[in-house]
């Protein structure tokens, strides 16, 4: 039942090598850093980088610093670069500041990649812990905006962002390749309508989904054309990643997401729905909007809560799952949940399946990432931490006894399965989609 | 007239209780207020359609993080638990300290039943003992030492003394001083507090409002609980 495992590490250490450094001097680096980091600061950030009492609880909820013991993962301290910039450049006390705290340096800026990227799945998981109420992840953003801006931001993650803002393809997938695997699809009995001028419902997929196999498009079609909806898959608009927000590039993050936009617009959608990829989500539903600079005249919905919501309203209906998934546990991807707001939906399909769901000790808002999220997966130096957080995450699964663990993330799925290869696990990883497709009724 | 020490033919407890505490007050008010600024800043508005109400999230957090889920708190059972007992144990001696009642009544205009001082010296001692363990472990522990600043230890020296130079006026151990010195500095102590209190981490008495608010807003908007 498992979907084909792709090495992104070993994608992304490919794209790094056609990155060209840019030519920046230090102050240049600097003073870019400095002004992305003023640029993020809002009110509310402020009012964090105020709060901060240096208590280092957020380190509990990181599962970098758990599964580690390492000090430097501590999740404010990720955030040092931006807090110093902000303590003496706008904070209302910035004179007093300035004897105290020193001036940013691009070696900091490198240093600070490790921890920022490679340390930061951006789970969010340390804002719901701080007794101050910190949105820690919120702000790792702005620290990623200006190790970007600074031209250090991860090669992987930038050769991408670069390549998806200016050819709107991600490892060479875009267009064509979409049309290919359609065709496919197409070969085995499903019907993909692809670019049609007018659709309720926008489909999104993603090169990621469709680099190695069309499983994943198959099954999407599949459940589209059973529920009978009006939809369509374009190609000018398809894809959910958006690499410009994991390399923390602003502007080619804003390119990326108009993309899907404007196919929307022109297409008189009604819904969107975002393909299951972690980070695609809020991105789309809850940055999009205000990046375009002007509100939607459709909603954005991740498919996992679109298809609660078809299961809901009764209009999807399912068979009771077998194949081995009639015990599962349901790990929730930390964007579509505590980062997206979407817990039941996929439970509500699970439901439906007549599965039975034995929840993990950490569930739900306070999840523990699986450790591949935020761009992590495609960051091959991160690979020895990301195992020792994989440790967790293992921990709980084992707990609940499921033989299976079902998610509605590719960046997830794609984490469990490589973590299942390197602990040699016996676990059934499925994603949700793909369930709901075998069964359907 | 007092006992105790004497500049310029005023005594140290007239200065401490005059001049002092009001400069130290009013710092203490245009501080914060300047302090506060910092809430004023531009936030951009979002447009994205929301999940739920950011002001209803964002009330229920000022609460609710004071207790946060089990799965969270289990890691952090010592700290927070210190930090209950810290906080309540100063209240119940700033506040039901009968000398600390009879000040308030002269500021307010009312009071309030006390404790007996064996309780009151009990608390006090609590919270002597919890910000000694406390900076004990700031300096021990990497993940603490690695955040700390000078105003982390600055602030823990300004928060100490009140209670240790009210203690020694209490008890009359006084290390030869008089016991009027000791009073003066018990307040000058005090002043010092609020002096130092908007520039530095005691200001977290009042982000913590504003701070939880927001981050309970920020994911309210989004569907969830924070």
């Amino acid at each position: 039942m498992s979907a084909t495992t792709i090495d992104y590490g070993t994608l992304g250490e490919r794209a790094a090598a056609g990155l060209k450094p840019k030519a920046l001097s230090d102050e240049q680096r600097i003073a870019r850093a400095k002004e992305a980091f003023l640029a993020g600061i809002d009110a509310d950030m402020a009012t964090y980088l105020e709060s901060c009492i240096h208590c280092g609880m957020c380190a509990e909820a990181c599962h970098f610093y758990i599964s580690t013991g390492d000090a430097k993962y501590t999740p404010i301290y990720k955030l040092e670069p931006l807090k110093k910039v902000y303590r003496r450049e706008l904070a209302p006390t910035r004179w007093l500041n300035r004897l105290t705290t020193r001036d940013i340096t691009v070696a900091e800026l490198q240093d600070w990649k490790e921890l920022a990227y490679d340390s930061c799945t951006q789970c969010g998981r340390c804002s719901l812990l701080c007794p101050m109420g910190i949105h820690i992840q919120s702000m790792i953003q702005v620290v990623r905006n200006g190790i970007a801006a600074a031209g250090l931001a991860p090669a992987e993650l930038q050769a991408v962002s670069d390549e998806q803002r200016d050819k709107a393809t991600i490892f060479g997938a875009g267009p064509d390749k979409l049309r290919e695997v359609a065709e496919r699809v197409r070969a085995k009995g499903i019907e993909v309508p692809l670019d049609k001028d007018k659709a309720e419902v926008l489909v999104l997929s993603s090169a990621l989904d469709f680099l190695k196999d069309d499983a994943l498009l198959a099954a999407t079609a599949k459940i589209m054309n059973k529920l009978g909806a009006n939809w369509t898959i374009r190609s000018d608009g398809f894809e959910s990643a958006n690499f410009g927000a994991l390399a923390g590039d602003v502007q080619a993050q804003r390119r990326i997401s108009k993309r899907v936009i404007d196919a929307a617009i022109a297409i008189g959608a009604k819904k969107v729905i975002v393909a299951e990829c972690g980070h695609a989500y809020p991105v789309l539903r809850w940055e999009a909007a205000t990046l375009y600079g002007k509100e939607l005249p459709f909603e954005f919905l991740s498919v996992a809560e679109y298809l609660g919501q078809e299961v809901k309203a009764g209009r999807l209906k399912l068979k009771k799952a077998g194949n081995g998934a009639s015990h599962v546990t349901f790990h929730d991807p930390c964007k579509l949940g505590r980062m997206g707001g979407s817990f039941d939906d996929a439970r509500n399909v699970l439901s439906a399946l007549g599965v039975k769901l034995t929840e993990m000790e950490s569930h739900g808002r306070t999840n523990l990432c699986c450790g591949g999220g935020g761009g992590v997966a495609m960051l091959k130096g991160a690979q020895g931490l990301r195992q020792k957080a994989f440790e967790l995450k293992r921990e709980e699964v084992e707990r609940t006894g499921a033989p299976t663990v079902v998610t509605a993330c590719n960046t997830c799925m794609q984490t469990l399965e490589t973590g299942k290869a390197w602990l040699n696990w016996d676990k059934d990883i499925v994603n949700l989609v793909q369930l709901v497709s075998d069964n359907l009724a | 007239m007092n006992e105790g020490l004497y500049f310029e033919g005023m005594s140290l407890l007239d200065f401490a209780r005059g001049p002092a505490f009001r400069w130290a007050v009013a710092i203490f008010i245009i501080g914060i207020v300047w302090r506060l600024t910092a809430l004023l800043l531009v936030s951009p508005k979002r447009l994205e359609p929301v999940k739920g109400s950011a002001t209803s999230g964002g009330v229920r957090t000022m609460l609710t993080r004071s207790a946060p889920a089990h799965e969270l708190e289990k890691n952090i059972i010592f700290q927070h638990y210190s930090g209950y007992a810290w906080h309540i144990s100063m209240f119940i001696v700033l506040l039901f300290f009968a000398p600390h009642m009879m000040f308030f009544k002269q500021i307010l205009g009312f009071g309030w039943p006390t404790l007996p001082n064996l309780f009151i010296t009990f608390f006090a001692v609590v919270t002597m003992g919890i910000l000694l363990v406390l900076l004990a472990r700031r300096l021990m522990n990497p993940v603490l030492r690695q955040i700390s600043t000078m105003d982390d230890y600055v602030s823990w020296i300004i928060a100490f003394l009140p209670f240790l130079t009210g203690i020694m006026s209490f008890t009359h151990i006084t290390f030869g001083m008089q016991y009027e010195t000791v009073l003066a500095l018990h307040i000058l102590s005090i002043c010092l507090l609020l002096v130092w209190f908007p520039f530095g981490k005691l200001m977290h008495a009042l982000f913590i409002w504003p701070s939880r608010y927001k981050v309970g807003a920020a994911f309210a908007r989004r569907g969830v609980r924070a």
